[in-house]
């Protein structure tokens, strides 16, 4: 059967990796021995940076990895998982491109200090001691995860391969109704430059960050167009012209919310898996 | 002991002990008021057994709710937000954040004493709150350590290990007192464990009987999992007590457990004295989305197509809403009460069927709901009047992925929140129709749900105000701006003729009643 290499192997990994998380602990404290057995030994990795030019493989402490990885299974692992590997919601830290580019916690330090409430991660008031642990546990399980096998490790370009390019662009310009908004050569004109891979096909199904238009008509008949900044059912509140912010309460004015974006919101229901994979690689020849 | 007639003669005391102004000094929890919570307590997770989280409190009305007033805030001045659910017994409430209890005055809102528990262990994802029985509170540690204190002082009983920590599990919930029985379960769900239910003694914290959701870790072609995270709920006549579980492990990767993978994911019912598994239903077979059917198992009786039943409804995770006889586990009803595209239907004994197309793959697979689920654990709501199972729903899609190179352990995929918003919807429970529903804005609420005989719905939008809505129409009646969304659900409570309704946002509790005199 198909199935049953891949299923004795991942069999075998599960193991692995049962035995890598169960002895996670010790298994810091002897890759942190051997890195204290190196040239560059508990002085915190900063000289060593600034002499190698590199963060990749940097070591740390390991009462200072140690109390990462506590710090980091108390608040961070529900969404991160155990390893950093990923888990619930929260991305695989070990390929997060912010990670990649964090020198000794000058990334990782503001972004836990101040959240990043769009995605739902909450602010940690963290000391720098518990920042500074924190940062040896993510980039010490960086270091690891190339060497790691199996674990939760995201999703790659290469992955999101398997459509086809021409029926993608049928899908485009028929059924999916994306041609009566979108052109190839207006707005999606080098989409695929600016966003790759997992990243792009979040875009392409529905773009988070895109902004509506509200027009607000007021008690004295006055109309004022503008960005929807804040809407519940009790205050509307936009971004004039000017750029100042505006509100009012609902109930004193008549206001229309203009947001192509739902057109995204309406295609779930319809789409095939097929046809996103066929969007994608449509998407993907528009550089 | 015949049960039933103890239960019978319990109540019988206890409807005594409700029409009777209660004068004695402070006794703490005992069993009566468990099973009759009187209108100046609120001494379980859902109040009463019944999870209906329905209070028969008149004061506050449709009329004047508008008129709402704070009476007080109390500020845990914690960065983690409140997700549990406050306790009231003799005129002091017992709430908590994970490695904290607080012990205030309802009446005022002041601090009695603050008990930290900082052992630094286990995953503080959240806390659900404290269960009392007599004088002593039984509080859930992140390292899945069971601790007894005496309510006065915060003075620990004791203090036992209810789940190894260094494997993995640590816990949230709130236990459910039955009898001499503090039944607790257990959260952890990024290692392959598997889940359980154990009732312990609340004097001596000895072990009674432990129920297993899965068989060991490493039996081959099994599923771990079946975490059993939230509290359950119980009915006395039958002596069952009844319990969700949650998802199996390997979490996205279905590949090493196959078939339905009990009892994960399922509704099960417990004898309270033995642990005993009276019957189970599995709300998701086979689930490889990370939905839990830990939801409230909330039981009703009354009429279901002409006959009258002893029902058990939950709005599941899964999309999901399942009516069962709770006297034996038939289904009664499901039907999705939101956008569900990942089963072929519902097969004979009333359990969907999961379509293997939308199992995690290497390209992924859009799926409705998203991994929180069309609703998650906050209360829902039973409006007797109106026959309305009313729920904070979230509708929702995403993408999962899942491959070979994501192995078989632990979480073994990624899955990603592509867009969602939060409703609340009033589910007719003999249809499943929604009668009425309330928007709440992008992403969600996460806000629970308390109804009231006069027919008001308090629960929170996803902004962070306060609602109070009419529960035959959904129409918003009052509503206060808290400044955070809010993690919990309302309870409320009636003490020197005055009635309160309790809700949370952030890291603040808020204290609601009618202005005086009016």
């Amino acid at each position: 059967m198909k199935w049953g290499g891949i299923f004795y192997g991942m069999k075998s990994l599960g193991l692995f990796l049962r035995w890598n998380v169960l002895q996670l602990i010790p298994l810091f404290m002897v890759l942190a021995v051997s890195a204290a057995q190196t040239p560059t030994p508990s002085a915190p990795a900063r000289s060593a940076v600034k002499k190698s030019g590199t963060v990749a493989r940097k070591s740390y402490p390991p009462a200072r990895v140690q109390s990462g990885a506590t710090l980091f299974r108390r608040d961070c692992s529900f969404c991160h998982g155990r390893d950093a590997g990923g888990g619930e919601t929260g991305p695989d830290l070990t390929r997060s491109k912010l990670v990649a580019a964090d020198v000794g916690g000058n990334k990782i330090g503001a972004l836990v200090r101040n959240g990043r409430p769009e995605k739902g991660m909450p602010r940690f008031e963290f000391s720098d001691q518990q920042i500074a642990s924190l940062v040896a546990f993510i980039h010490t399980q960086k270091n690891k995860a190339p060497t790691k096998k199996g674990g939760r490790k995201g999703v790659d370009v290469a992955d999101l391969q398997t459509g086809n390019v021409e029926a993608g662009k049928q899908y485009f310009e028929g059924a999916g109704g994306c041609a009566s908004c979108h052109s190839p050569t207006g707005d999606l004109a080098g989409i695929a430059s600016r966003y790759q891979g997992l990243e792009l096909e979040q875009q392409m199904l529905y773009p988070k960050h895109e902004k509506s238009k509200v027009t607000v008509t007021t008690g004295s008949d006055q109309t004022i167009t503008g960005t929807l900044d804040y809407l519940d059912e009790f205050t509307v509140g936009l971004i004039d012209a000017t750029g100042a912010y505006r509100s009012w309460r609902t109930r004193d004015v008549h206001y229309k919310v203009d947001a192509p974006v739902n057109a995204h919101v309406e295609q779930f229901p319809k789409y095939t898996d097929d046809d996103i994979h066929n969007l994608m690689a449509y998407l993907q020849t528009l550089r | 002991m015949d049960v039933l007639k103890t239960a019978f003669l319990l109540s019988v005391i206890a409807l005594f002990v409700v029409a009777t102004p209660r004068v004695a000094p402070a006794q703490g929890v005992d069993a009566q008021m468990l099973l009759h919570p009187p209108a100046d307590s609120w001494p379980g997770y859902h109040g009463d057994y019944s999870g209906r989280r329905h209070s028969a409190l008149t004061q506050i009305t449709p009329q004047n709710v508008k008129n709402l007033t704070l009476a007080w805030a109390f500020q845990t001045d914690q960065r983690a937000e409140i997700k549990s659910s406050p306790l009231l017994v003799d005129g002091i409430l017992y709430f908590t954040v994970p490695d904290n209890i607080w012990a205030v005055d309802a009446r005022s809102g002041h601090q009695i004493w603050h008990y930290t528990n900082p052992k630094d262990k286990g995953d503080h994802i959240g806390h659900r709150g404290v269960a009392m029985y007599k004088g002593y509170l039984f509080f859930l540690s992140p390292d899945a350590h069971l601790v007894s204190l005496n309510s006065k002082d915060a003075t620990v009983r004791w203090d036992i290990t209810v789940a190894d920590v260094s494997k993995g599990y640590w816990t949230t919930m709130a236990p459910l007192v039955v009898g001499n029985h503090v039944i607790v379960g257990v959260s952890g769900d990024l290692d392959n464990l598997p889940g359980y239910i154990r009732a312990i003694d609340p004097e001596t914290g000895e072990t009674q009987w432990q129920w297993n959701a899965t068989p060991p870790a490493g039996t081959p072609n099994q599923t771990t999992g079946g975490m059993t995270w939230m509290t359950g709920t119980y009915d006395p006549d039958l002596n069952l007590v009844y319990w969700g579980t949650g998802n199996p492990t390997p979490v996205l990767n279905g590949k090493t457990r196959p078939g339905d993978n009990l009892y994960t994911c399922a509704i099960v019912a417990l004898n309270p004295d033995t642990g005993k598994l009276a019957w189970a239903f599995q709300v998701s077979p086979h689930d490889t989305h990370d939905w839990d059917a830990v939801q409230i198992p909330v039981l009703v009786d009354g009429d279901f197509h002409g006959e009258p039943k002893k029902m058990l409804m939950q709005a599941s995770r899964n999309g999901y809403f399942v009516v069962l006889d709770r006297t034996n586990g038939t289904n009664l009803l499901t039907v999705p009460y939101g956008p569900v595209n990942w089963s072929l239907g519902v097969d004979k004994q009333g359990r969907p069927i999961p379509n293997p197309a939308k199992e995690p793959a290497p390209d992924g697979r859009l799926i409705a709901p998203d991994e929180g689920g069309l609703t998650n654990y906050r209360s829902p709501s039973f409006d007797t009047k109106n026959g309305l199972l009313i729920v904070d729903a979230h509708p929702s899609w995403s993408i999962y992925f899942t491959k070979p190179a994501d192995g078989a352990y632990g979480w073994a995929g990624a899955d990603y929140d592509v867009w969602g918003k939060g409703v609340i919807e009033a589910i007719d429970y003999q249809t499943g129709k929604i009668r009425w529903s309330h928007e709440l804005g992008p992403r969600g609420s996460g806000a629970g749900v308390l109804t009231t005989d006069t027919g008001i719905t308090f629960t929170g939008d996803a902004m962070g105000n306060f609602l109070a809505l009419d529960s035959s129409d959904g129409k918003t009646l009052w509503h206060a701006g808290s400044g955070a969304r809010t993690q919990s659900s309302p309870i409320t409570y009636q003490l020197d003729g005055q009635q309160y309704v309790l809700t949370s946002s952030g890291g603040v509790m808020f204290a609601w009643t009618l202005p005086e005199g009016l």
